[in-house]
Parts: C-alpha cells; structure tokens; sequence
C-alpha cells in the first residue's frame, strides 16, 4: 500500500512540476503580442482553408478497434505465458499447449480474415 | 504510520531523483545525438559552448525558457497545456517501475557525517534501487506506456489545427498498431522466465550460472565465453521488441508524425518554448525506458557479464576489509552500498549503449511512409511474433516434458 | 489519523465519484472522454489497493490505454458542434438528470442497506510481492482448468466483434444526416 501511496503522490508531483514549467515560461517570456498571422492555424505560411468538411479517414476508428481486440487476446495470454512452465513440468504441457492454441488459432484467423479484406490498408 | 511513512517518503525521494535523472540525462542525450549526428554526417556538432560543447544544451534550455509564449486563438487551454505535462508522466513512471541495481541490505545504525557528526539512527532496511515494486513488474510498465497516446491526441485536438490533428491521430494510430508486437513480443520471454517480476528475471540471468538448454533431460552447457542472457533464449523475440520501441518512441525509421517537411511539424506544429522541449522528454524518456527494457529482459540488467554477482560482492568487501586494515574504518553499509553502484554503473553503460544505438539508427535509416509502417506493424511484425510465441511454447513443452 | 488504507479508498473512490460526474455533466464530449480516461485510471487504482495488481495493469493497459483512445480517437473524427447543440439544457433537462439520478442512488443505498447485515466475506491476500505473482499463476490455472470453455469463447466473440466491426465500417450512407 505504501508504494501504491508513494506512486499516487509522485504523479501529482510530476504534474506540478509540468505545470510548474509551463508557469514559469510562459511568465518569463515577453508579453505575447498576438496578430493576425500568428494566430492562423499554421499551414506553412499559405492561408488556410478554413474549411471544416475534411472528411477524416475511419481507417483510424478500424485501428482502434482491432487494436483493443488484439490487445484483449494478448493480456489473456500474459497468465498463460507465467504459468506455462508451472503446467509443462507437472506434466499438462500438451494439454496447456492445446487450450491456448485453440485460442491462438481463432486469433490468428481473426489476423488472416483482417489482413484478407484489406481493412487496414492505408493505400486507398 | 512511522514505518509507513518513512517508507512511504523514502519512496517519493527516489521516484524523483530517478525523474531528475532523466530530466538531467536528456540534454546529455541530445548533445550526444547533434555530436554524432555530426560524426556521421562529417561535419562538426556544437563544441564552441563549454568544453565539447556540453553547455549547448543548457543554454537552449534557458533560451527556450525566456520565448513568447504561444497560444493558438481557438485552441482549447485545457488541452493544450494538459499535452506537454501529459508528456512528462508515462516515461518516468515507467522509468521508475525498473530496477537499476541489487537492492542491498542496510542494517541498524546511526548515520554520521564524516565519521562524527551524528545525523540520526535510522532502522534495519531493504533499500532498492527501484522507485515502487508493485509486484507485476512488466504489466504496469506497459499499462502506463500506453498511457503516451495521449499527450499526442491532446496536443493535436487542442492545437485547433487541421494538420495537428492529423498528425495526431496518424501518430496515436502508429503508436497503438505497435503496442500490440510490444506485448506479445514480450510473452515469448515471460515464457521462458516465468515470472513477472524483474528481479526474478535478473536473477536467472545470473553469471554465475552458464548458458544451458534442456532438451528431453539432457542439459546442453554452452561455452563460458557466451554470456547467461535472454536473448540466446528467445532472439527473435528481442528483435521484434526492439523494433517495436522505435515506433513507440515515435523515433526514426518510424517519425514520420513529427517529420519536417512531411506533415509540417505534426501534433506539436503549435508548440514553442518550454512545452515544445516537455515533448521531447518525454520522447527521450520513452527512449530510456525501452533502451532499460531492452538490457533487463535480453541482457542480463544490472548484471555484470562473466563476473558473477557473489564475486562482485566479495571484491567489495575484500577492499573493504583491506581498508579496515589501516584503520580507516567504513561501516558495513557502505560496502553494501558500493555493491550495488557497481550493478548500477552496469545498467548504466548497456542502457547507454542502447540509446546510442537508437540514435545511430536514427542517422542512418531513411524514413518509412505511413501505409509502409502500419503494414510492417500489423502484417509483419504481429505475425511474427505470433510465430515467436507458438515456436517457444512448443519449444518448452518438448523440451521440458518430464520423462 | 487514517491508515493508508483507508486513505486510499477514500481518495481514490472520491476521484473515480467526481471524474465520473465529470463525463456526464460536460457538454463538449472529447472533455467528458479525458474525465473517463481519469476514472479508469482510479478504478485500476482501487485494483491495487485489493491487492489485485495484475488487474489493474490490465485495466491501465486495456481501458485506459485502449479503449478510451478509441473513445478519444473517435470523438476526434465528428464535427462536435451537433454533438454539442443536442446537450440538453434547461428545466425539463437537467429535472429529468436530477430524477433518474436519485432513483438509481435510492436503488443502490437500499441495496447496501438491505444487505449490511451479512458483510462480503473475502480474504486479503498477504502483503508483498511474491503474492501478486502468485496470485495470477492462480489466475491463470483457473482460467485453464475450470473456466475453460467460457475462455474459448472469449476468443471467438473477439473474432465476431472483428469482423463485426469491420463490416460496419463499409456500410456507406452514414447513420446522421449532414446538414450542408
């Protein structure tokens, strides 16, 4: 519990002192004289659009979504990769082996049918 | 709360000389990069500014302190100053979580100054170089690197910038692809340890104990000369772990968010000053977790190679006893103490050499293209340590079987 | 004075109570997503405090690491004026939020109150680290032995929520009408 405390405490200190820092220079610096074209958001210089139909790509909402997927099956092989020494000399090896390759198997179809119908392919 | 409070401070003090320690070691890093970016490029680095150019980075500091700061007009303040400390925590709590050096045993004392002047009388302790040991070592490790994407995605939407959110977004997609051959990368070499916590690790790394495979009850030995460590056990592994902490780190070949001349500067184009530097330590000290990763799982930790820890530990006490001799008596504690600097000083000298090798890549390597990098992510590098994982389990289960 | 204990279930449930008020009562959503991102995170910290350490890794790595990202990431894609015009305010609003509040609260405190008698039996583990390593080698030989089945069928409901979700990401038409 105490490291849990001591851990709790550090990350209030480590953002007091990023706001710390971000205090002190934005104090120490001259006074922000904005104008116009600095305030633009910066498209090297050329005047922007200003538009906001940009459509962003879904791709992006895809690799989020197979990336907890994949992250899921990863952490449930985690205990299975601590333990598996535990099994193998008990004598459960084949049967460990078994339990979690039917589960690799299903993975490793889910990689092949993503890959297959070219979900995350950023060529468009 | 007495024993719980010293520990409890204890800990915080050294939570945060490992976090000034990474703040102090990233100019250090930077000035070694220009230098041997330089090296390779032929051409001088900074060497007019203090002596090989060392305070280069100190004055950048204190110019970066003293410029205009900078908001964007319809950027949200929350955000955009939340990105930068944001930036700061994942690296050092990591860097916290890893240890650096044998915890060594101090035992009851007073605690002089210079042999005389008494400062207190502190109790029997277990003193680790480590901030906190939650127990489950690798687990929080990656639980608070994956907290890194945010900082990209809150520098991107409060920028109020079209291109910064893109970038933003292409930079927390890369990094989230390349999390998953992290993981998995590393159950092919928890597999072989066993364990989650990293002394467990370091500890059947030990040189003491040479290089041996099982095989079906007969133990192969390797020659001396070849040192105890995991990589020897799972090499495939630990190429795809370090290939992946380059995309994590969002480091060259994979910088392509935060190239120059691609999507201008990417999630930080709105930054300058001191919260543009905050990005880039909290980039170095994804480096130096990664690079300390890298040495504790593949290369022994905080071992030293061909010296066995006891030797290490019986040459320290020789001296010890040696300088007793002449009657300048040190206290046991510093013995101990100076064991484990000298384990401290070895994870050191490998955690250095992998950021060199980080920023010789760097050098070296041209950029790859997004579409290029997010397929080498999910179509090569997952694969493949899908592969790993299943040819060292299967590799374990025959070779372990009880005959 | 309170042990650390104590201290940490306080102020970790008062942290998870207020970021979690926080997601429901902010108008601009990628706001409510962060105070979710802070929640997660204290939950996982009420894991450790039961000792469950490698559950709360798991809960950093996979909520707060994942599935929040994919939140964040998401909110980031849509034009979030519509989202915001469509927070409802006023009277009838914020009466209708302050009723169905009180009857899940009235809910909640009748059930702990009907069942304080018989206090939730549970061991706590031994202090250290060595537990927490045991702990998931415990995890892991149940998972194996008698929740076998239910673990296959994880993974096959991970495969259909694949190729579900992919398959709803090529439906072209949208789900909102743009106002142009």
């Amino acid at each position: 519990m105490s490291a849990l405390l001591a851990f709790l405490i550090f990350v209030g200190i480590l953002a007091a002192f990023g706001g710390f820092l971000i205090v002190l220079s934005s104090s120490l610096g001259p006074r922000p004289k904005p104008n116009p074209a600095k305030n633009m958001p910066y498209e090297s210089g050329v005047a922007g659009t200003e538009t906001n139909e940009s459509r962003i790509s879904v791709k992006f909402y895809l690799t989020a979504i197979l990336f907890i997927i994949f992250d899921i099956e990863i952490i449930f092989m985690y205990p299975w990769a601590v333990s598996f020494m535990d099994f193998v000399k008990s004598g459960q090896g084949m049967y460990i082996l078994g339990a979690m390759g039917i589960f690799i198997l299903l993975f490793v179809v889910g990689l092949i049918w993503e890959v297959k119908s070219k979900a995350l392919d950023w060529n468009n | 709360m007495g024993k719980d409070g010293l520990e409890i401070t204890l800990n915080i003090v050294k939570m945060l000389v490992i976090f000034l320690v990474m703040v102090q070691l990233v100019p250090v890093l930077v000035w070694l990069e220009r230098r041997v970016s330089a090296f390779m490029q032929n051409r001088f680095g900074p060497n007019r500014v203090g002596p090989l150019g060392l305070i280069q980075l100190l004055a950048d500091a204190v110019k970066f302190l003293f410029k205009e700061p900078f908001f964007p007009e319809k950027g949200m303040a929350v955000m955009y100053y939340g990105a930068p400390i944001m930036a700061l925590i994942p690296g050092a709590l990591a860097l916290a979580a890893i240890p650096l050096g044998t915890p060594f045993h101090l035992e009851e004392a007073d605690w002089n100054l210079f042999g005389f002047i008494p400062l207190g009388h502190h109790p029997a302790y277990d003193f680790i170089l480590q901030g906190y040991d939650f127990g489950v070592g690798i687990v929080i490790v990656l639980g608070v690197s994956s907290l890194g994407a945010y900082s990209l995605l809150m520098a991107g939407w409060g920028s109020s910038n079209k291109y910064s959110l893109l970038g933003a977004l292409r930079a927390s997609a890369q990094m989230v692809s390349y999390e998953l051959a992290l993981g998995l990368s590393l159950v092919g070499i928890l597999m072989v340890f066993n364990t989650f916590s990293f002394y467990d690790i370091v500890a059947q790394q030990n040189p003491a104990n040479p290089l041996t495979f099982n095989f079906l009850g007969t133990v192969h030995t390797m020659p001396w000369w070849i040192p105890n460590w995991g990589i020897f056990y799972n090499p495939l592994g630990a190429l795809i772990f370090f290939c992946a902490s380059f995309a994590e780190t969002n480091r060259l070949p994979f910088d392509l968010p935060e190239a120059e001349g691609e999507l201008v500067a990417g999630f930080h184009t709105e930054y300058g000053g001191f919260a543009l530097l905050m990005f880039y330590i909290g980039e170095y000290g994804h480096m130096m977790v990664a690079s300390a990763l890298m040495a504790t799982f593949y290369f022994g930790g905080y071992t030293i190679p061909y010296v066995s820890n006891e030797a290490v530990a019986t040459f320290v006490s020789n001296t010890h006893h040696f300088l007793g001799a002449f009657d300048l008596s040190i206290h046991s504690n510093w013995a101990a103490f100076v064991t484990s600097l000298c384990f401290f000083v070895s994870m050191l000298v490998k955690i250095l050499f992998f950021l060199l090798i980080f920023i010789w890549v760097r050098w070296t390597l041209p950029r790859f293209r997004y579409d290029q990098l997010m397929d080498l992510g999910w179509k090569t590098m997952l694969p493949w340590a899908l592969f790993n994982t299943c040819l060292t389990a299967v590799w374990l289960a025959i070779s372990h079987k009880p005959v | 004075m309170l042990s650390s204990q104590d201290f940490l279930f306080y102020f970790l449930g008062a942290l998870s109570l207020i970021f979690g008020l926080g997601v429901v009562l902010y108008r601009n959503p990628i706001y409510s997503a962060l105070c979710l991102v802070i929640t997660m995170i204290s939950v996982a910290g009420i894991f450790a405090t039961l000792d469950a350490w490698f559950i709360a890794g798991v809960q950093l790595i996979v909520y707060a690491g994942a599935v929040t990202v994919l939140f964040v990431m998401v909110l980031m894609l849509f034009d979030l004026k519509h989202e915001m015009k469509t927070f409802s305010k006023g009277v009838i609003g914020n009466g209708v939020k302050l009723a169905s509040s009180g009857v899940l609260l009235g809910m909640f405190s009748t059930y702990i109150w009907a069942t304080y008698a018989t206090e939730p039996t549970f061991k706590p583990m031994a202090a250290g680290a060595t537990s927490s390593i045991k702990a998931t080698k415990d995890l892991a030989t149940s998972l194996f032995t008698s929740y076998l089945f239910a673990f296959e069928v994880i993974g096959l409901l991970l495969l259909v929520i694949a190729v579900g979700a992919v398959t709803l990401s090529r439906i072209t038409g949208g789900t909102h009408h743009h106002a142009d």
